[in-house]
């Protein structure tokens, strides 16, 4: 079947007519290549999303306050509405079962001193359970303790940027910075993903509320969801929501006062639009393959057309119908193939160059994954042989005598 | 070797049916000449198909070396076609993007000889054609007389009992016609039997024996010298 003489009628085939071939194959390796470029895209857009997620654990609720838009029971609207350690403690004693809990009372451009540098750096005071709520990876020393809240020590947890600026390669651990003019030791330091992960400076909460707020509020808050599944992490966001709103006299409708964010339910919401992306993205590079496998049956009719005193002539000189029908079904494969291999190398390579000028943060490597371009090119030799075998099939039945006397 | 009795076709016409050959009897044994030589439409290319094993037929019999050839699929048709028959056509009808050696031994392909022997056998078909200088050439390099010997050289590879061609000089000029029809002759000088479709009267005489077909019957059959100069017969038809 794959012998010298095949390779030469396909060569053949395929060079008796450039321009047709070109065009044949243009139009097979433009819908693998769109699916190609696209399937990318998707990938890319799915890791940048997915990276962000990453920065936080998935099972956890995020509640963030601002200014009341809409007057509610005799209350004027642009109050600002403000957490405080009571809210905590009411909504994880009173209203939800949580197993991690932390509030977030961050300063944004602090200055930090090491001996003779310095920078700003944002500040924030949480909790020990933060670490796990927002997957902050410790590269060394210790995260803050208990302990470190009830005695408000003043000790500390720095990125790796504020290392790289200040310490210089030096280990930070044990040493003293001056944050806001007062001296904290460094415990612990940690590597994150991000602009701003990194350059992060942790005290304790109660610490940041004593020296630098001077009052009890603890700015945002975060909850983990333990191992409750999407509906009873739904329900939690909702009694959170809902006794917030009561505390403190919030309209219902208030989008900006109190905003209780559920990232499972964000990250199944993101999943279903991806896998909607990725299901979309199949089709439409489905349909422009089968454009291009058309496009391929039509020039195989074509060609059989052309050939057909040639196929009569080879039947009156001894040839099977087999051998007919797999030169014709192999021609279409290998017309697809190679222009569907071509489109996928285009397709491969404009993703590897665009690709490092199209980092974002929703959008990271836009990656060609093995399954699709495997996927892809079975699809392809699919479409190839069914493409071939009509117009074989109808070659088959050519009779010799027929064939011969066509004209 | 072949045995026509009673044969009888007619083609599927709108608003009926033509008929073309209208009771053939015809036996040819091997090793013979034969000339078939008739007016335009009288059915000559018709019986040639018949015999050649490349159309059916509707009524009759057609024994080939004493086989019964009637209701024959496709199949096994070929099988008896790469068995004992070999064709040559007035166009002929070589593949025009292989070379001589690779058209001689295109039947061999399908044989499932092993290349290098097709090769072989193939350059040696040439040679006894006096083309082995031409191998390499594409059909549209060669002349008419070459490219027609070079479809004698693939008519015969397959070592055939009988050859079957329809005008093969056709598309000749008479030299190279007379060319031909002697490779023909010594074809059939190694026991082949050989059926040549022609209007040439020339072209007949070098064969042992002359049928002349008129509107699908057989209506002279005769040693090639006795045959009666074909422009007196076949006046007042309408076919
Ligand atoms: N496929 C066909 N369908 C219908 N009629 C046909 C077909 N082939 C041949 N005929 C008719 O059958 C008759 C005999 O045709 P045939 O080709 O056998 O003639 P011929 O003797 O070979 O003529 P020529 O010398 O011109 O080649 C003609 O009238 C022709 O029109
Ligand atoms: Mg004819």
């Amino acid at each position: 079947m794959f012998n010298r003489e095949t390779w030469i009628e396909i060569a053949h085939t395929v060079t008796a007519n450039p321009l047709r071939t070109a065009l044949t194959g243009l139009s097979v390796g433009l819908g693998i290549f769109i699916l190609v470029v696209m399937q990318g895209l998707g990938f890319g857009l799915q890791n940048g999303v997915e990276q962000d997620f990453a920065d936080e654990a998935k099972n956890t609720i995020w509640v963030r306050t601002g200014t009341t838009t809409l007057a509610h029971r005799g209350r004027q609207p642009n109050r600002y509405i403000e957490l405080r350690d009571e809210d905590e403690e009411r909504v994880t004693e009173q209203v939800v079962e949580t197993p991690a809990v932390s509030g977030r009372l961050s300063m944004w451009g602090s200055t930090v001193q090491y001996k003779n540098e310095q920078g700003n750096y944002p500040l924030m005071g949480v909790e020990p359970d933060f670490a796990e709520l927002d997957l902050i990876p410790l590269e060394g020393g210790r995260w803050l303790h208990q302990d470190d809240v009830e005695k408000e020590s003043k000790v500390c947890v720095i990125g790796e940027n504020v290392i790289n600026e200040l310490f210089k390669q030096r280990s930070p651990i044990g040493e003293y910075i001056i944050l806001r003019g007062i001296t904290f030791r460094v415990v612990g330091h940690f590597a994150k993903n991000g602009r701003w992960g990194n350059s992060m400076v942790y005290i304790p909460m109660t610490t940041m509320q004593r020296l630098f707020q001077g009052n009890d509020a603890i700015g945002s808050m975060v909850l983990s969801t333990g191992d409750r599944d999407l509906e009873a992490s739904t329900a939690m966001v909702d009694a959170i929501d809902g006794d917030l709103r009561l505390r403190h006299a919030v309209h219902p409708e208030d989008q900006r006062a109190v905003r209780v964010r559920d990232n499972q339910e964000e990250y199944a919401m993101f999943d279903r639009i991806f896998k909607g992306i990725r299901l979309f993205i199949w089709v439409i590079g489905g349909f422009t393959l089968l454009a291009g496998a058309i496009g391929v049956a039509n020039i195989m009719a074509i060609v059989v057309k052309e050939r057909t005193v040639e196929i009569g002539v080879r039947k009156a000189l001894g040839a099977t119908s087999g051998s007919i029908l797999s030169l014709i079904v192999i021609e279409a494969v290998c017309l697809t193939l190679i222009s569907g291999a071509l489109g996928l190398i285009a397709g491969v390579a404009t993703l590897n160059y665009a690709a490092p000028y199209a980092q974002h943060d929703y959008f990271t490597d836009p990656e060609v994954n093995l399954r699709v371009t495997v996927t892809a090119l079975v699809v392809l030799v699919l479409a190839g042989a069914l493409s071939g075998l009509v117009p074989a099939l109808r070659a088959v039945r050519i009779r010799p005598i027929e064939a011969l006397r066509y004209e | 070797m072949l045995a026509l009795r009673g044969i009888e076709k007619a083609y599927p016409l709108a608003g009926g049916t033509l008929p073309v050959l209208k009771g053939i009897d015809l036996n040819i044994e091997q090793g013979e000449m034969v000339a078939i030589m008739g007016s335009s439409g009288s059915g000559k290319s018709t019986l040639l198909n018949v015999l050649g094993l490349l159309d059916g037929f509707d009524s009759g019999g057609y024994d080939l070396d004493g086989v019964d050839m009637s209701g024959l699929s496709e199949k096994q048709a070929a099988r008896y076609r790469s068995l004992f028959l070999g064709f040559v056509f007035q166009s002929f009808n070589l593949i025009s993007f292989k070379t001589a050696v690779e058209n001689v031994a295109l039947p061999l392909f399908y044989q499932k000889v092993p290349r290098r022997e097709r090769q072989k056998r193939a350059m040696e078909m040439l040679g006894k054609m006096g083309m082995d200088d031409r191998a390499d050439h594409l059909p549209s390099e060669l002349s008419g007389g070459q490219k027609q010997r070079v479809a004698i050289a693939r008519a015969l590879i397959t070592e055939p009992r009988v050859i079957l061609a329809d005008e093969p000089t056709g598309a000749l000029d008479s030299s190279t016609s007379q060319d031909v029809v002697s490779v023909l002759r010594e074809v059939n000088g190694s026991g082949i039997t050989v059926i040549i479709v022609t209007h040439e009267a020339d072209i007949a005489a070098k064969c042992d024996r002359t049928i002349r077909l008129h509107d699908g019957v057989i209506i002279e059959d005769g040693r090639s010298g006795d045959v009666v100069e074909p422009t007196a017969n076949g006046a007042g038809s309408t076919d």
